[in-house]
This record gives structure tokens, sequence and C-alpha cells, in this order.
């Protein structure tokens, strides 16, 4: 028995070790993503309009050495004759890496969109909600409306809802009557649509979470508010909205995991994020395999980061004894 | 092991007439047997060196301050905690030895938790045929049969189709000592049974305890529940730091200990 | 599937006309010109609505097949185990459906996958004997694709659902089912499975819906489901965009709704007597 205990620290210890090793690789992993990301969008929007370096949208390396390697070692399948089995994956190794430089800065302007869209989104998003939410719990005679809205929209598929948006003339020719989209900086109509949709049909959610979170928030609270002579509207503003928020919290992080990998649905009404890039990439090289592997790692990078990102915010903003992260759905 | 349950069965029938007749704990007739049992969590040692041993029949109540090791040596008899080191023997049989299948040795040790553990999504009669089915083997209507009497030993035979959620902690912590004795333990073993109850409730509970002392079960007891100890222990064990400061029958414990510290302990109780 | 080449034919044998109560030109002359479009290809996208239907049914059912073992291992797995469920559970939660979906279609050769899946009912019928399932020959490759897309992306989440009910099972249940000499296995079929089932419901629903909603998704991959249906429709006459669009949005509401109360049914129905859920 000792000895298993003994193994059980040792083991423990190891565990720590590696826990550690993981997290700096980790930390290096992060780093290098997104420094990569902003060195690029930098440098797309500085330097390379002034036409310094290679250029807006170009590489900074070039992917030629690698190419080079690559055919290299397909040609030495031949010279080497039976050894060639550990030099296949090498030069299929290589050949995706020129790749990935290839279409790395298409992949870099892409997640610019889509890190925009899911911000914005949800950050207009969630004024909707607030307002949805307080109707919801405690607007009396006029829930059904805050119910209808959160129902219908979180009972019909984004896709859809992003079509109605797009394909219906209204908004469509309104934004592109408007003088300044897509002029400059200013990004197209559909970019436009597809904000509209997202903060939509996200605020539908975020009300929903937030609802959930009011009515967890102890009853007592409002009336011990109304007790010192605060307004009903002043209560909830500031006694339970405050504890409200932080509960929710959780599934914020969760619906920002959400809406950045629903994005990807933008590209069908042709905003050019990332999966919309990457998909024009691949339809005309039909190199699927190694554009949808780097595709999916860069979500994978956006969705984790973002993940960090809320679980240091909650960290911050935890008040001793309430808002307990419950029901995560890890993104 | 279905042969070694159909021979503890009829011991234990006849072992409740037997023990009624003649003087209890008299003879020495151990049952359980325990030899220098040590356990530690990390660097505290919870149990330091534990020897004792229980008589067929005899009900012994361990008490002590809570961190005595207590409910820490009660789980090692039915192996829920494993012990460091030392044996624990019940008959002739080592529970402890690294062979010894610990559900086998749970089937012959009844145990009934604090917090009762009923299984909440099954009513009364069915906590009691699920062991009866699944680890016994008995047909539906045999286990049925058996819980049925089960219940009513416990003065429950009206509640067997409510669920633990419609009992009140009373009836559930009755429900718990039916599922355990549904499966003809030769020891019972009860870890504070009370200690979760209101007190009105808690005399339900005790009353059924009673009986089975009455009806010369084996018991092994931790309680804080004096009144218990006073009527129904051959035995009581104080003790404290995980070693055992002192035993004997209860008037001598409660009137008339030896140690400074068991005196103590027993003031503070009273004044409680 | 009989049944369902049994429906095609009744479909087809009755024109839409006879189906319906009302006329084209009624709908026409109240409505207009658009809803009359809408409802004469109606059953077009009622089949559609079938597809969507099977899509869900297959994706929750391979979801559940490979999301309850991996959240029971995600529960009381250790080391390796455990270690690759929650890997992979990182990696399918974290990257799109859509990607996940255009993977599955483009790069997953799907004859090696329906080469494994045949593998694997043959040997399960040689354990335990013939069963009634068979590898699907005739279903389109769209299909396949999305099912095994939206199948594995739902275990992902699946297995959140049950690992957090596994878990939130008071010890003292497994302690008591031990305690009277249940092993650890039967301790957890028995008594702590039953419990948790009824209350991973509410997740359960949840994931039922987004499910429904995804298989719009399989858009991407042309697959003929509710919306790619929709939008053959809108792009033949483009004036009827809002009116096909919102017509789809009906059925969809109709179907999320509906399974939502089947689900409550189902928890109702279920629940332990005396507890409230």
């Amino acid at each position: 028995m000792s000895v298993a205990d003994a193994l059980g620290i040792d083991t423990g210890r190891l565990r720590e070790s590696t826990d550690d090793l993981g997290r700096v690789a980790m930390v290096v992993v992060g780093i290098a993503f997104w420094g990569w990301l902003v060195t690029r969008w930098l440098y797309d929007w500085t330097l390379g309009r002034w036409e310094i370096g290679p250029g807006a949208g170009e590489n900074f390396l070039s992917p030629a050495p690698l190419e080079g390697v690559a055919d290299a070692l397909e040609g030495s399948v031949v010279a080497l004759g039976p050894v060639r089995i550990p030099v296949d994956p090498l030069a299929t190794l290589a050949d995706g890496i020129a790749l990935a430089i290839d279409i790395a800065p298409a992949l870099a302007t892409g997640a610019w969109y889509t890190i925009v869209l899911t911000t914005v989104a949800i950050v207009l998003g969630f004024f909707i909600a607030v307002p949805m939410a307080v109707l919801r719990v405690y607007g009396g005679p006029f829930r059904w409306l805050a119910l209808a809205y959160t129902e219908l929209i979180r009972g019909t598929p984004l896709l859809a809802q992003l079509f109605v948006l797009y394909y219906t003339p209204y908004l469509a020719l309104w934004l592109n009557d408007a003088p300044v989209v897509g002029e400059g900086f200013v990004p197209d109509y559909a970019f436009w649509i597809a904000i509209i949709g997202f903060t939509i049909n996200g605020s539908a959610y975020q009300a929903e979470y937030i609802r959930g979170a009011l009515e967890s928030v102890d009853e007592g609270q409002l009336t011990a508010a109304r007790a010192i002579g605060l307004s009903k509207l002043e209560g909830i503003r500031h006694v339970v909205l405050p504890q409200t928020l932080r509960y929710a919290i959780p599934a914020w992080t969760n619906e920002l995991v959400y809406l950045i990998k629903y994005s990807s649905l933008a590209g069908f009404i042709t905003v050019p994020e990332l999966y919309y890039r990457a998909s024009r990439i691949a339809s005309s090289t039909f190199e699927y395999t190694p554009i949808f592997t780097l595709l999916a790692l860069v979500y994978l990078g956006i969705v984790l980061s973002a993940t960090n990102l809320m679980t240091r915010v909650e960290r911050r903003v935890a008040v001793p004894g309430i808002g307990q992260a419950e029901g995560r759905q890890q993104g | 092991m279905s042969d070694r349950t159909e021979t503890t069965d009829g011991t234990g029938r006849e072992r409740g007439a037997d023990a009624s007749s003649s003087a209890r704990g008299t003879e020495t007739d151990p049952l359980l047997r325990i030899e220098d049992v040590r356990k530690s969590y990390g660097d505290e040692e919870v149990l330091r060196g534990i020897d004792l041993e229980i008589d067929r029949g005899d009900v012994e109540v361990l008490v002590g301050p809570s961190g005595s090791g207590k409910s820490t040596l009660l789980r090692c008899l039915n192996r829920l905690t494993e012990v460091d080191s030392g044996h624990i023997y019940l008959g002739d049989t080592e529970i402890t030895a690294s062979d010894a299948d610990p559900n086998a040795v749970r089937q012959q040790i009844g145990m009934v938790f604090q917090d009762i553990n009923l299984f909440a999504h099954l009513t009364a009669r069915k906590n009691i045929t699920l062991g009866l089915r699944k680890v016994r083997g008995l047909s539906k209507n045999e286990a049925r049969q058996r819980a049925d009497s089960e219940l009513d030993r416990v003065g429950l035979a009206d509640q067997a189709d409510s669920y633990p959620a419609q009992l009140s902690g009373g009836q559930k912590q009755r429900v718990g000592i039916a599922r355990a004795l549904a499966m003809d333990p030769e020891v019972m073993l009860f870890d504070e049974p009370t200690s979760a109850l209101d007190p009105e409730l808690s005399n339900e509970v005790l009353e059924v305890m009673q009986g089975l002392v009455a009806e010369g079960m084996t018991m092994v007891v931790v309680t804080h529940e004096m009144r218990f100890a006073r009527g129904g222990a051959d035995e009581i064990t104080f003790l404290a730091e995980g070693e055992i400061v002192e035993r004997g029958p209860p008037e001598r414990l409660f009137e008339n200990p030896e140690r400074e510290r068991t005196k103590r302990f027993f003031e503070s109780i009273r004044h409680e | 599937m009989e049944g369902i080449v049994a429906l095609t034919e009744l479909s087809t044998a009755l024109p839409a006309g006879q189906l319906l109560p009302v006329s084209e030109e009624q709908v026409g002359q109240y409505l207009g010109e658009d809803w009359e479009f809408v409802y004469r290809n109606s059953d077009y996208l009622l089949w559609g609505t079938v597809v969507t239907i099977l899509l869900t049914l297959t994706s929750i059912l391979l979801g559940f097949l490979a999301g309850f073992p991996a959240g029971a291992i995600e529960a009381y797995g250790s080391g390796y185990s455990r270690a690759i469920v929650r890997k992979f559970g990182v990696l399918l939660r974290g990257t799109p459906i859509l990607v996940i979906m255009i993977f599955t279609f483009f790069v997953l050769p799907i004859d090696i996958v329906l080469g494994a899946a045949e593998i694997g009912l043959r040997s399960i019928e040689f354990v335990l004997g013939p069963t009634p399932f068979t590898v699907p020959t005739d279903v389109p490759e769209a299909f396949i694709a999305a099912t095994i897309a939206l199948g594995f992306r739902s275990a992902a989440y699946q297995s959140q659902i049950f690992r957090g009910a596994l878990g939130s099972i008071d010890e003292g249940q497994m302690e008591a089912a031990r305690s009277i000499g249940m092993s650890r296995l039967e301790a957890i079929r028995h008594v702590i499975v039953p419990q948790a089932m009824r209350r991973s419901v509410p997740g359960f629903q949840n994931e039922f819906t987004i499910v429904l909603k995804d298989t719009s998704i399989a858009f991407a991959i042309g697959l003929g489901e509710l919306l790619k249906r929709s939008h053959d429709l809108f792009t033949q006459q483009t004036t009827a965009v809002l009116e096909v669009i919102l017509f789809i949005s009906l059925i969809y509401f109709v179907l999320t709704f509906g399974t939502n109360r089947t689900l409550d049914y189902v928890s109702n129905r279920f629940a332990i007597p005396g507890e409230s859920s």
C-alpha cells in the first residue's frame, strides 16, 4: 500500500510537470499564433498599402524553397527505391507547410473579418439581450413580446435568418445605396448584413442566458433594494443585474464560442471571412485536406484563445460566494 | 459464493433464538477480529494501530470526538476504505486479504449510512430487491417477498411503493436498514445513522435498531446517541486521535471511566 | 427505409392538388403569386423536411452511440483513455460544424468509412448473432458525410452532458450500491446511469434542437434538405425569397417546438416521484 502511495505521489508530480510543459507549449503556440495574425494585419493596413515590403496580401516568406524540398524528397524516392516509406510523409509535410505559407495571408485577413464580426455582434447583441431578458422576467403583460422574440429566433436556423436578410431586397438595397458602404476601409454590404444577422441571433440566445441568471438571483435582493428606497428599475439596474451578469459569464463564453464558429456561415452570403477565403482557395486548387486542416486549426486557435480570455475575465470579476461557473461546455 | 450465503442464512436464523436465551457477550466467540489496523490520508494518520475483538451477537458502540477515526474504522470493516496495514477477520476468513473479494465481503457485512443514500430512482421495495436480484440472483417473486418482509420488519410495509423523495428522513433510514438486512449479513455496521435526522425522527430509527439488538444481531455502531449506547450496547469503545483510549461495558464507562480523556468526553456530550 | 420508399411512391402517384384541400388558384387569388409558388412547391419542401428529420435522427443516434461511452470515460476513465477523449472533444467543439462537414465530405473517404462500418457490423453479428441492420449502400454520399459530421460533433457535446450528469450523482449512491455487494460496473449500470439519464434530459433537449437546426448547414455540401430545397426554389423565383424562407422557418419552428414539448413529456413521464425536476 505504501509503495502504491509513493507511486501515486510520483505520478502526481510527473503529471504536474507535464502539465507545466503543456502550459508553456500552449503559451508559445498562442504567442506565435497571435503574433502572426497581428503582424499580418498591421502590415497589410500600413506598410503594405504604401508598397513597402512584399505588398498587402503577399507572403513574407517565399514557399518556393519548401516546395523545392518537397520536390527533391519526392524525387529522391525514385533514387532511394526501398527506403521510400519514411521519405513520403516528409514530402507531404513540406508540401503542407509550403501551402500554409502560401495561403497564410488570405487566412489572416479572413480571421480579421471573423473576429470583428463575432466581437461586434456579441457586444451589440448584449445591448438587445439585457432589455429583452429584463422584459421577459419583470415585464408583466409585455413578457410575451420578449418570449416571442427569443423563441422564434432560437427556433429557426441561423443560416435561414441570414438568407432572409441577404436575399430579400429591402436591407440589401438600402445598404448598397448607403454612400460609405464598400468604400475604402468600410466593408461591403454583405458584411453589414452579417453583423445584423449575428447580432439578432446572438441577442436571443444571450437573452435566454441572462434570463436564467436573473431568475436565479434571490427575489429578496430586489425587495431589499426597494426597501432602501430604490425604484424597481434602479433596483434591477444596480442590484440584480450586476449579480446576474456574473452568473451569466460562463454561458456568455459559450455564446462567444458558438458565434465564432457560426460566423463561418457568413461565407454563404459572400462575407470574405475565414471559411469563405479557404473554400475559394480549395475549390481552385483542389488541395482540400491541407487547406481545411489549416482552416480548422485557425478556428481552433481563435476559439481556445476566447475561452482562455473569458476564464480570466470570470476570475477577475468574481465576487466570493456568487457566480459559480456551471453547465459550461468548453469550446 | 452462493453456498456460503446459504449457510450464513441458516446460522443467522438460529443465532437469533440462541443469543436471546443465553447471556450475550460472556462467552468468547469473536466474530470480528481487528488486528493492528492502520490508515493514513497523506501525512495524517487516522488509525494508529487498532486492536478489537467483537463477539457474535454483541453490540459494539464506537464513540469519540470528530476526527477520532471511528467512521474510518467502520468503513475499513467492509472495505469501502482499504487499510494500510493490519488485518481484519470475519470468523475464520481474513477480509483484508488481497485475494478476498470485496463484493463477497460486503454481502456479509451490511452498512447503514449517515446520509442514508437510498437509490433515488427506485421505490422503497426496489431499493431492497435490486441487491437481491443482481447480487444474490433471486427471482423476481422471491426478491419481492423478501423485500416486503424486510419492510414489514422495519414497520414500513405500507410504504413499499413510495420513492425516497416521498418518505420522511426516519422512514428513509428504516428502508436503508431494511436494504442492508435483506442481504442476510452476519454483521451490521451503522455510521451515525441518526445524526442527519431531527430528534423526533431519530426515535423511530433507534427503535428499529433496538429491535435488532433484541434479535441478537451483531452490530457495530458509530453514534452520538447515548440513549442507544446505554440501553443497547454490550461494549463501548472510546476512540480519540486514531487510538482506542478505553473500552468497557456502558455502565462502567459512563459512571466510572478510568481515563481523564474519556471522562471529559462524556461530560462534554452530557452538556450538549 | 422501406416506409419512405412507399411514401415516395404515394406522393408521386397523387398530384399535389389532391393531397391538399385548397387549390393553387385560390391561394394565388388571396395571398399573391409568391405564396402560390410556395404552395405549388410545398411537397418539394416537405420532402426536404423528411430529409432534415432523418438527418437529425441519424446524427443524434450516432452522437449518442459515440457520446455516451465518451462521457462515461470522461467521468470514470483514467489516464490515456480520458486524455484522448478530451482532446478529441476539444477538437470537435472548437471547430465550426461547417468546417467539420466540409472535411467529412471532401476529405474523408466515404468508401473506407462504410467498409469500417461493415466490418463493425459483421463483428457485432459475429458476437450477437444476426442483426436487422445493414450498411447503407444507396444513401447519397452527402447524407453520410453530414451524418458523420453532425453525429461526431454532437457526440462531443453529448459526452459533456453525460459526463456532467454522471458526475452530479451523489457519491453516496455508489457507496450504498457497493455496500450491498454490487461490483463497480453493476453499480454504474443499475444505480448511477438510470439517475444520470434522467438528469441529462434538459441538456439533451438543447442538443437535439441544435442538431436539428444545424442540419441546414448540409446546404454547404449540396444535400437536398429543407434549406437547400428552399434555396433552389427562391433562386428560381427570386421575388418569393421572403415567402419561401418564412414557410421553411415555420417548419423548423414547428419541429424544434414539437421536439422540445415531446422531450418535456418524456422528462415528466420518467421523473422520479416526489423529486422536483
